[in-house]
C-alpha cells in the first residue's frame, strides 16, 4: 500500500500546486458567500435560500474540479509519460489506478471540506446558529463525488483526455436524469429503443440517490435507509468502475 | 560461463495504430544475453527497436511473443523489478517537484524505509552533482539537470541492474562525459549496465560489448575489438609519381596535395592499385588497410536489411 500512498500523495501535491485549483476553489466559495445576497433579494426565508445555493455550488465546483482534475492528473501522466518511471518500478497497474483515484478524491475532499465550513460560516453568520447538517450534505456529495472520479479515472485511462471529460460531465448530467430516463422506458413507442434507454437506465448511477439538499434545507427528517442504501450505492460502483478501469489499464502499452 | 542477469528471448511485437493504418513490426524475434557486471551497448539508428525493447523489459508494453528474465526472475516479477534502475528516454518528470521530492517519490515507490531513503538521497544526490540544486522545482530544470536527477532516481534503489534508454542523448560534452563516469562508477561498482544509444563513440568508450540492432532483431553481437576485426573493408596508399585520376583501379576516394597523392580503394581493388602503381614506377609511401568501424558496420547491416 506504500506505492499507492505515495501515488495519491503526489497527485495531490500535483493539484495543490496548480493554479486552476485555487480558481475553482475561488469561484466556489465566493458563489457561497454571495448566496447572501441571493438570500437578501429574493422572498423567502433567507437562510434557507443560502443553503440551497450554497450545497448547489458546492455540488458543481466539487464536480467540476472531478471532471478537469481527473484529466490533468491522470491522463497528464500518461501523456507525459512520467507513468512510464512509475511502472517501472516494483508497482502494479492496478496500485497506480488506485493511486491515482484516491489522490482525485482527496482533491475532491479537500475542496469540499473547505466550502462546508465557508458555508457553515456564512449560515452561521446569517441565522446564528450552526447547522451541523449541511457537514451530512458536504458527506452526500462527497460520495457522489467519489463515484464521478471513478468514472473520469475510468475514461482516463480509456479515451483522451477531452473526451473523457466530456463522458464523465454526460454521466454527472444523466446520472442526475436517472428518474426521467425511467419514465422514457414507460412511455417509448418502439421495443429496441426501450431496451436502449434502460440498458443505459442501469449502467449509469442514479446520482439523485446522493441529494439530499431538500431535507437539509428544508430540515425535513432523512430515513436512515436511504442513507446506508447511499453509502452502499456509491463503494458498488466506486468498486466496478475502479475494476473495470484496472482490467483496460492492465494489459495497455504505454507509448 | 558469467552469470546472466539479463535475457531477452525472441522477442516480438507489432504495433496496430488504428483501424485505417498499417501495423508496424518493431521487433522480429530479438534475442541476446547481458552477463553480470557487463557494460552492454544496445546501438541502432533511430526506429530500430530498441526503445520499444526497453519498454519490454520494463513492462511498459507487453511483447507478442518472447521471454524475458531479469537476474534470473520473470521481468513481469515485483522482485525483479526490485533489482532495476531504469531512465527512460528524455527525462519525463514532474514539474511540480524539486529534485529532492522527486527522489523521495521515487524512494516510497521502492518501498525504501524513511530512514534509508533520507540517507540514500542525499548520496544520490552528491554522486549526480545536483546536491546544490535539488530544491529547485525541476520546472526550472535544464536538459542536462534533469538527466542527472533521472539518473539519480534509477540509481536510488541501489539495482543490480541498471537500464538506460538514451541516456547521453542530447547533453553537451560535459554532461556526457558526466554520465559515463557515473557508469563507469557503477560498472566498478558491480553494477550490470544495459543502455541504448544511437552515438557510436559512446559504445566504443565504454562498452564491454555491444549488440547492434536494426529493423528488431540483433544483427550483430560481441566486443567492440570483436565485431570490428573483421576483413577490412578498403586499403588507403600514399605515394608519389602517379596521379590518381590517371588510374584505371576504381577509386573511393583520391586526394593531390605537394605532389603526394593518396587513394582509398575497396579491400578487392588493393591487388590492382599495387600492379598500376608497379607499372607507373610509382613511390609507394605507405599502404594500410583502413579497419572497420562500429558506424561501418552499423550501415552495413541497415543497408543490407534496407530499413
Amino acid at each position: 500500500m506504500r506505492a499507492v500512498r505515495a501515488i495519491a500523495a503526489n497527485t495531490f501535491r500535483e493539484a495543490i500546486r496548480d493554479r486552476i485549483l485555487y480558481l475553482f476553489i475561488g469561484f466556489a466559495v465566493v458563489m457561497v458567500v454571495s448566496s447572501k445576497l441571493f438570500g437578501m433579494l429574493t422572498v423567502g426565508d433567507e437562510t434557507k435560500i443560502i443553503k440551497d445555493i450554497g450545497l448547489a455550488a458546492m455540488q458543481f465546483f466539487s464536480m467540476l474540479i472531478a471532471v478537469l482534475m481527473s484529466m490533468i492528473l491522470i491522463s497528464r501522466e500518461v501523456d507525459s509519460r512520467t507513468v512510464f518511471n512509475i511502472l517501472a518500478k516494483p508497482v502494479r497497474r492496478w496500485q497506480f489506478i488506485l493511486g491515482k483515484y484516491l489522490g482525485l478524491v482527496s482533491i475532491v475532499a479537500a475542496n469540499l471540506v473547505l466550502i462546508t465550513i465557508v458555508l457553515m460560516l456564512t449560515v452561521l453568520v446569517v441565522a446564528g446558529q450552526l447547522d451541523l447538517m449541511l457537514l451530512f450534505a458536504g458527506a452526500m456529495t462527497m460520495l457522489e463525488m467519489l463515484v464521478l472520479a471513478a468514472f473520469a479515472t475510468l475514461f482516463a485511462v480509456l479515451t483522451r483526455p477531452i473526451l473523457g471529460s466530456l463522458m464523465t460531465l454526460a454521466v454527472f448530467v444523466v446520472g442526475h436524469m436517472s428518474a426521467d430516463l425511467w419514465l422514457l422506458t414507460q412511455q417509448l413507442p418502439g421495443a429496441l429503443t426501450r431496451a436502449v434507454i434502460a440498458v443505459v437506465y442501469y449502467l449509469l448511477p442514479n446520482l439523485e440517490r446522493f441529494n439530499f439538499r431538500t431535507e437539509v434545507v428544508h430540515d425535513l427528517a432523512i430515513p436512515g435507509t436511504a442513507v446506508g442504501w447511499a453509502v452502499f450505492y456509491a463503494f458498488a460502483f466506486v468498486v466496478v468502475v475502479l475494476f473495470l478501469a484496472n482490467l483496460r489499464f492492465r494489459g495497455k502499452d504505454l507509448k | 560461463m558469467a552469470e546472466i542477469q539479463l535475457s531477452v528471448k525472441d522477442l516480438q511485437k507489432t504495433f496496430h495504430p488504428g483501424l485505417f493504418e498499417d501495423s508496424i513490426e518493431v521487433l522480429r524475434g530479438l534475442s541476446f544475453e547481458v552477463a553480470r557486471g557487463e557494460i552492454f551497448g544496445f546501438l541502432g539508428p533511430n526506429g530500430a527497436g530498441k526503445t520499444t525493447t526497453i519498454k519490454a523489459i520494463t513492462e511498459i508494453i507487453y511483447p507478442d511473443r518472447g521471454e524475458i528474465m531479469v537476474c534470473g526472475l520473470p521481468h513481469t516479477s515485483l522482485e525483479a523489478k526490485r533489482r532495476i534502475g531504469f531512465m527512460s528516454e528524455s527525462p519525463y518528470i514532474y514539474r511540480h517537484l524539486t529534485g529532492r521530492e522527486y527522489l523521495r517519490f521515487s524512494g516510497e515507490l521502492l518501498g525504501l524505509d524513511r530512514t534509508v531513503l533520507a540517507h540514500r538521497i542525499t548520496r544520490v544526490l552528491d554522486q549526480v552533482g545536483m546536491s546544490g540544486r535539488a530544491d529547485r522545482t525541476m520546472g526550472t530544470y535544464s536538459k542536462g539537470m534533469l538527466q542527472r536527477v533521472a539518473l539519480g532516481q534509477a540509481l536510488l534503489g541501489e539495482p543490480e541492474l541498471l537500464i538506460l534508454d538514451e541516456p547521453m542523448s542530447g547533453l553537451d560534452p560535459v554532461g556526457r562525459r558526466d554520465v559515463r563516469d557515473i557508469i563507469l562508477t557503477q560498472a566498478a561498482a558491480g553494477v550490470t549496465v544495459f543502455f541504448s544509444t544511437h552515438i557510436i563513440p559512446d559504445v566504443e568508450m565504454i562498452c564491454d560489448r555491444v549488440a547492434i540492432v536494426v529493423d528488431g532483431r540483433v544483427q550483430a553481437i560481441g566486443s567492440v575489438s570483436e565485431l570490428v576485426s573483421e576483413e577490412p573493408t578498403s586499403y588507403e596508399a600514399t605515394f608519389f609519381g602517379a596521379v590518381p585520376s590517371d588510374l584505371r583501379t576504381p577509386l573511393e576516394a583520391h586526394h593531390l596535395a605537394g605532389g603526394a597523392s593518396w587513394v582509398r580503394v575497396a579491400t578487392e581493388n588493393r591487388d590492382s592499385l599495387i600492379h598500376e602503381l608497379g607499372d607507373q614506377e610509382a613511390k609507394v609511401i605507405s599502404l594500410d588497410p583502413v579497419p572497420t568501424t562500429l558506424e561501418d558496420l552499423l550501415m552495413r547491416h541497415y543497408e543490407k536489411t534496407g530499413s
